[in-house]
């Protein structure tokens, strides 16, 4: 007993310390103003952006990242001393939790192409961009270099303290056939549907076609059970609702045909409700979902 | 004239992979589509100034839109024009509009967007465009983000966005703005070059950008409104309209307008906006809206500007009447806490204590002096009165 709340105490501490210690980085303080590789310099910035003003530095994009809880930003931009059009344009967001930095990179990323920084990275010829901790950070370059877009990842990563974790949510889609980089987080219209509100997507692999599974959060379980009734009003009204649903998934669960996207079958689990939409084949998208709902426990 | 640099940087935002995105590939071909029948009876039709497109006066913003069937689902309500860009989620935007309409290009009108930079790199941009929208032409192509007259009649715009014309890039062209439009559009209106102008308008602006919606639609320039919904207005429903339809309808209800293109991100927000086509509106219903617009008026800032700088004691505000808006408006105190945490403005508000009146005249009939208290009031409430100076 003594020995679990020692344990408990410690958790909460490493909580509370990881939390501080990203609550006390300031945005503008992790854009590097003078320790930046050789051969560099800093030509413009550092300039600081908020709710009001994302919209003077990235357009209509500022729209994004404000449904994502964005809260401030800065930018700058680096000049290479040899070659002045070779130049480094960094953004760093600060999206005010893990899970909003996580929703922005994963409606950036086109595709998987991971660059080894921060919790989950994107890298091309031009563009590096990356999530760690409330952080999002985007560098994009005028000449293409994905080796020097990796070294200022990785220097950036580096400044942003404490340990960080990606979303939970994350760790409940079951790896096998999940297409890699697919996981996307929308922080409204799961699914483009304003009943389902907030929660993740990810695409799985059957043969050559691909389908999805996808999480809404609710916040309690009535919640859950509502949007799985809306659901079921919309799929009576514009597609179809079928029989068969295996009892295992719950009394909740409903099985039918949304007219945009094929099959589909969800179910209830507190207050998520889960479930796989687009499949052919039924047997393989119920077995995929029993274990989606094993791995939240 | 924006300067080179400017231009650069503007170009970089844009920047984008021109590799396919799958993860949030749409599920779409092979399934039949649900329309119901009589579904595209009530369509509203108006004409793009001089290009002559009829385009559906309820058109969609797509920007902000994430899920195929939410394109889908108004393609099958019978939308026919679609505004999206270059750097929306990194051409992600592009790439789903050009999978959804792909084999129906000839049933949709396309608008997107190029930045300034040098002609290699814009031309680049709507190489990458043609590329994702999955089409060898745009319908309409804009420049994006005006902020000054002078960008407007920019001969660099002109010579690049002609020669996009000439060589068949593009159709139409045309610019947008997201701030000072009565001044972008009266400027506009002097030359015979833009075909279109995509310009925030909504319930809550003036009538000198009504005025100057008119002077550039008589030019022919084709008038689409964004930013139709303004926010600010989540009070429940008007007989049967909702605010957004509402807010919606009155931007059309100016036939200097061609199409509206509210930004939709779900299947029962593109719906709730087509039906504004298929509603008729009674000389009350009209009164209704003037009411509802008369209630906004005087609670939200429209942000026109016109007050700025006239506090002697250098309140903020115009944060302090938004955050107000946040409290009142959008009923979010968690805005208000995330907003203005931190803000100067929270602590300035005490100066207002100084004076016996306000002499911040709003031209819009806000009491400036009434919201600086139902400020403080509500700092207080959210334990938030710490910030403020003593």
């Amino acid at each position: 007993m003594k020995k679990g709340l020692i344990i408990l105490s410690i958790s909460i501490l490493l909580f509370v310390l990881r939390d501080s210690s990203f609550g006390a980085t300031t945005v503008g303080s992790l854009l590097p103003l003078k320790d930046f590789p050789k051969g560099w310099t800093l030509i413009e910035g550092p300039k600081n952006f908020n709710k009001k003003t994302l919209f003077n530095h990235i357009n209509g994009q500022a729209e994004l990242f404000l449904k994502y809880g964005y809260q401030k930003s800065a930018f700058a931009i680096y000049q290479n001393k040899k070659n002045t059009e070779n130049q480094i344009d960094l953004d760093i967001y600060d999206m005010g939790n893990v899970l909003q930095a996580f929703g922005v990179f994963s409606r950036f990323r086109t595709e998987d192409r991971p660059g080894g920084f921060g919790l989950d990275s994107y890298l091309d010829e031009r563009s590096a961009f990356f999530y760690q901790g409330k952080f999002f950070v985007l560098i994009q370059t005028t000449e293409p270099n994905p080796d020097l877009l990796k070294q200022w990842a990785t220097m950036i990563s580096k400044r942003i303290p404490g340990p960080s974790s990606p979303p939970m949510e994350i760790r409940y889609f079951p790896p096998d056939h999940l297409k890699a980089g697919s996981i996307q987080y929308y922080s409204e219209s799961l699914l483009g549907h304003h009943f389902l509100k907030r929660g993740f997507q990810g695409a799985y692999l059957s043969g050559s076609k691909e389908f999805q599974l996808f999480l809404a959060i609710f916040g309690n379980s009535q919640e859950a059970v509502k949007a799985i009734g809306a659901y079921k009003d919309y799929l009576s009204s514009r597609g179809k609702v079928s029989t068969g649903v295996p009892r295992a998934f719950g009394p909740n669960a409903f099985k039918g045909e949304d007219p945009y996207k094929g099959k589909i079958i969800g179910l209830q689990k507190g207050a998520y409700l889960l479930g796989a939409v687009g499949f052919e084949r039924e047997k393989e998208a119920e077995e995929l979902l029993a274990e989606f709902v094993k791995n939240m426990k | 004239m924006l300067s080179e640099k400017m231009e650069r940087r503007k170009f970089l935002k844009t920047m984008s992979s021109t590799l396919l995105g799958a993860a949030a590939a749409p599920l779409l071909s092979g399934l039949p589509s649900f329309a119901k029948a009589g579904e595209t009876s009530s369509l509203e039709y108006r004409t793009l100034g001089k290009t002559g497109l009829k385009v559906t006066t309820v058109s969609m913003g797509v920007m902000n839109c994430s899920d195929p069937a939410v394109l889908q689902r108004a393609f099958d309500l019978g939308i026919n024009f679609y505004d999206t860009a270059d750097c929306y989620m990194r051409g992600h935007n592009e790439e789903m509009v050009g999978k959804v309409f792909e084999g129906k290009r000839d049933k949709v009108h396309i608008q997107t967007k190029v930045h300034p930079g040098d002609e290699k790199k814009m031309r680049a941009s709507v190489e990458r465009s043609l590329r994702r929208l999955r089409t060898d032409y745009i319908d309409v192509l804009v420049w994006h983000g005006h902020r000054h007259p002078e960008e407007v009649s920019d001969p660099g715009l002109f010579e690049f966005m002609g020669k996009m014309k000439k060589e068949g890039k593009t159709r139409f062209i045309g610019f947008s703005a997201h701030s000072n439009m009565a001044s972008l559009l009266t400027e506009a209106a002097k030359s015979t070059f833009h075909d279109v102008a995509l310009v925030s308008y909504n319930f809550t602006h003036s009538k000198g950008l009504k005025e100057a919606v008119a002077l550039a639609a008589k030019a022919g320039i084709g008038i689409v409104a964004m930013k139709t919904q303004a926010g600010g207005y989540k009070k429940g429903k008007m007989e049967g309209i909702t605010p957004h339809q509402a807010a919606l309808k009155y931007v059309l209800t100016d036939q200097n307008v061609a199409a509206a293109v509210p930004g939709v991100v779900s299947i029962e927000e593109i719906e709730e906006c087509a039906a504004v086509m298929k509603s008729s509106f009674s000389r009350g219903n009209l009164e209704q809206l003037k009411k509802y617009r008369a209630f906004l008026d005087g609670r939200i800032c429209t942000m026109c500007g016109g007050c700025t700088g006239e506090c002697p004691n250098g309140v903020a505000y115009g944060d302090l009447l938004r955050l107000v808006m946040y409290h009142d408006g959008y009923q979010n105190d968690r805005l208000v806490k995330e907003a203005f945490g931190d803000s100067p403005a929270v602590a300035q508000i005490e100066r207002c204590s100084e004076c016996l009146s306000c002499s911040v005249m709003c031209r819009r009939g806000i009491d400036i002096r009434g919201k600086m208290e139902l400020a403080r009031s509500i700092l207080r409430d959210l334990n938030m009165t710490g910030s403020i100076a003593g």
